[in-house]
């Protein structure tokens, strides 16, 4: 039980989640071990961590699930501890109820039931430590410090891992709190401690098992101790990062890859401070591979897209924030229906399907359109009213463009505004042109230029540029 | 004056009954004046776990900022995890958990302090004397506030959690003691300096209560309980887990209520009521 409770500690609050995200793989592995272990404890953990893998994975109704299922566990236990007059069970039970309920943002009965838990088990630092995180999850910053700084104060300091556990508790707390300079000097010794001989046995253990998952609700010493030591080296590399050490930080982070070369957290922040782009995409690459729907990635590969419009390429989930970037809002909901037929439950990806549909009015380019005005109406071609589409056939555009292809009198393709055109087939001018022109048109619908949304345009004059 | 956790504090001013309501979740506290039936609202510091009235002064303990705070006067700053609050003679003793320490504070400010054994489940004061209650060890430690040193203890049930004094403390008499045990599913009664085994071999026979003492041997507290107080010749208990509200005697129990929380009742010096507006015990009618 206690090192069960130990690790529980590590768990974050969902708003606040920056740890790796399980793969498919290590979801399936969780369930199988629900499947196949009856205790109260390796149910509980199995629900808990299940539910802080779907958080992570934006998958929220599906952790709210699995955080009903721990209350439900935790009450049953409580109740029959209670019969059963064990009041140290009860204590436990109480605590991971309060926790759960936490995780179903229910904080009154959370905070309820926490108090309730320190009447019998206030000289317990696991208590005490399960306090800190309900209040973690509330945004309590500084009730989850003054719980983290008792879990320190009452622990065994013999026990290393124990309280390198709390120490890392309590660092957490105050970085929410905003007192960086006490959880600094925290990380630190939690880190090297964990990094030194007096774990000797642990780093062995760990290697020898292969041990690299990281869990919110880790069981056993080597599982506490392989999260542990991830999560603090994570956290004092952000905390460094923040202040502008780049090279520490980036030390920190390569130090949670040699632990696990797909921890996504790690590979996002190693891609943002990577020295050249083919350095980033290819650590973009990577994180994705390991997890396509973390949120951190997933705003941080935005912000690249925005800044590199050129960006192509990658995971589908790459593709589809290009698309979104790009403003090629057809294709992204092509890429993102494609991904939501496989992952039907994440919300991430729902999410971004909304997006792509947030056209909602339509209307009709000018006479010399902008690539904003083209960009709409290529999104959202088919939400034209029959009117509109009379109107449109009816309308010539003119634009500057850049054709496809060598300078000449036949061209076929191009992009208006950095819009990609096409016509129906190559058209021929009269004269010798320049691929940049000027040409006027009128928009027959949308089609497809390569793999992207492209105008279907029906060319009327074309003119060199001016 | 009871602290009832995130919650209840209740206390008479020399004017008026005044009803405090602590919320340690969002730290505020709600004063209600009984005559007048207002209310006022004040922000408090971290976590409010307890309050008192010294006169007409009210003090309100916030544990996670590790203050007493003299509503309208000074932030007094105690020891880490002040988890308890109790007064005798104008004094404030102020009981930081994890810690072991008691502190005295008068006049706003610190007096005394000393190292008392950790992780005690409840504090109360009567006369002189605090009694702190350890769950662990199956133990009351009575402090005497005049030397701030312990003077005594008695061993009690399995899992003591909750103290209410329940009389006695004469020349001629020793306090009594009633205690929730929720592992023993018993109210025990003992006197302040003597174990359990000691008042049942000298004949203390009322030494438990919950037991169904004169039918069969199930307890009257199926859960157990584990609050306890004691209001004039009324007697309460609590069970957390369940929800239930119990009045009781020496003899027996009823139930007053069932699943509400701490928040849905408070005592006064009458006896106790529901939130709803229920009065739902009084001091009229005598057992």
């Amino acid at each position: 039980m206690k090192r069960f409770a130990l690790a529980l500690l590590l768990a974050l609050p969902a708003v606040a989640q920056t740890t790796r995200i399980a793969s498919d793989f290590e979801l399936a592995q969780m369930q199988k071990q629900l499947e196949s272990s009856r205790s109260f404890e390796a149910q509980l953990s199995g629900r808990l961590n299940l539910g802080d893998v779907r958080t992570a994975r934006n998958e929220l109704s599906l952790a709210r699930i699995e955080y009903q299922k721990a209350l439900e566990l935790s009450e049953k236990e409580r109740r029959a501890a209670r019969l059963d007059s064990h009041l140290t069970r009860y204590a436990v039970a109480t605590s991971y109820a309060a926790l759960a309920r936490a995780k179903l943002h229910r904080p009154a009965e959370a905070m309820q039931l926490l108090e309730e838990a320190l009447r019998y088990a206030s000289d317990d630092p696991e208590t005490w430590n399960l306090y800190a995180s309900a209040m973690r999850i509330l945004g309590k910053s500084q009730k989850a410090v003054s719980a983290a700084r008792n879990a320190v104060a009452v622990v065994d300091p013999a026990k290393k891992l124990d309280l390198a556990i709390y120490q890392h508790a309590l660092a957490t707390s105050l970085l929410e709190a905003g007192d960086e300079r006490e959880a600094e000097t925290l990380l630190v010794t939690v880190t090297e401690s964990l990094r030194s001989k007096e774990f000797e046995r642990l780093q062995r253990d760990a290697a020898e098992q292969e041990a690299f998952e990281i869990y919110s609700s880790a069981r056993g010493d080597v599982a506490a101790y392989v999260s542990l030591l991830n999560r603090a080296q994570l956290r004092l590399a952000s905390l460094y990062e923040s202040r502008n050490d780049l090279a520490k930080a980036r030390k920190q982070y390569e130090r949670v890859l040699a632990g696990r070369s797909d921890d996504v957290m790690a590979l996002t922040a190693l891609a943002r401070l990577a020295p050249n782009d083919a350095e980033r995409e290819r650590l973009y690459a990577d994180a994705f591979a390991a997890n396509p729907f973390s949120l951190p990635l997933i705003r941080e590969y935005r912000r690249y897209v925005r800044e590199h419009p050129r960006t192509t390429g990658g995971t589908a989930m790459q593709r589809a924030l290009q698309q979104l970037e790009h403003g090629e809002m057809r294709a992204a909901r092509e890429t993102l229906d494609a991904l939501l037929a496989t992952f039907p439950q994440n919300e991430t990806l729902r999410k971004l399907r909304i997006e792509a549909e947030s056209v909602t009015t339509i209307a009709l380019p000018s006479a010399t359109p902008t690539a904003t005005e083209l960009r709409v109406l290529l999104d959202a071609f088919e939400r034209l009213t029959p009117e509109q589409r009379v109107t449109l056939d009816e309308t010539g555009f003119t634009s500057e463009v850049q054709f496809d292809g060598e300078p000449g009198s036949t061209f076929e393709s191009g992009t208006i505004e950095m819009i990609p055109f096409r016509f129906a087939q190559p058209a021929q001018f009269n004269g010798t042109f320049e691929t940049r022109a000027r040409l006027t048109y009128r928009i027959l619908g949308v089609t497809r230029a390569g793999d992207r949304d492209a105008l279907l345009v029906e060319p009327l004059r074309l003119e060199p540029n001016r | 004056m009871k602290r009832i956790l995130l919650l209840l504090a209740i206390a008479l001013t020399a004017r008026a009954e005044k009803i405090v309501t602590l919320d340690a979740l969002n730290d505020t506290a709600e004063i209600f004046d009984t005559k007048t039936k207002t209310a006022t609202r004040i922000a408090t510091k971290a976590t409010p776990v307890a309050s008192a009235f010294v006169g007409n002064e009210l003090y309100i303990l916030a544990r996670d900022a590790r203050v007493l705070q003299h509503i309208g006067g000074a932030n007094i700053a105690v020891a880490q995890d002040p988890a308890f609050l109790g007064q005798s003679e104008g004094k404030l003793y102020v009981y930081s958990r994890s810690l072991g320490m008691l502190e005295e504070i008068a006049h706003d400010r610190v007096t005394r302090r000393a190292s008392i054994p950790r992780f005690a489940s409840d504090l109360e004061i009567a006369g002189t004397s605090a009694y702190l209650v350890y769950p662990r060890e199956g133990r009351i430690r009575i402090v005497d506030l005049k030397t701030m040193g312990v003077r005594g203890e008695v061993t009690v049930g399995a899992v003591p959690v909750d103290l209410a004094v329940a009389g006695g403390g004469t020349a001629l008499t020793a306090r009594i003691l009633a205690v929730a045990d929720p592992s023993a599913k018993r109210v025990w009664l003992t006197e302040e300096t003597q174990s359990t085994a000691k008042a049942v071999a000298r004949g203390f026979l009322r030494g438990f209560l919950g037991l169904g003492l004169f039918g069969n041997r199930s307890s009257q507290f199926p859960t157990g309980v584990d609050r306890v107080w004691i209001r004039g010749k009324r007697w309460f208990a609590y069970d957390t887990s369940s929800g239930t509200l119990y009045s009781f005697t020496r003899k027996k129990s009823s139930v007053l209520a069932r699943n509400v929380t701490l928040n849905d009742f408070y005592f006064t010096d009458e006896g106790v009521t529901l939130r709803s507006g229920t009065s739902v015990a009084q001091t009229t009618s005598d057992e």
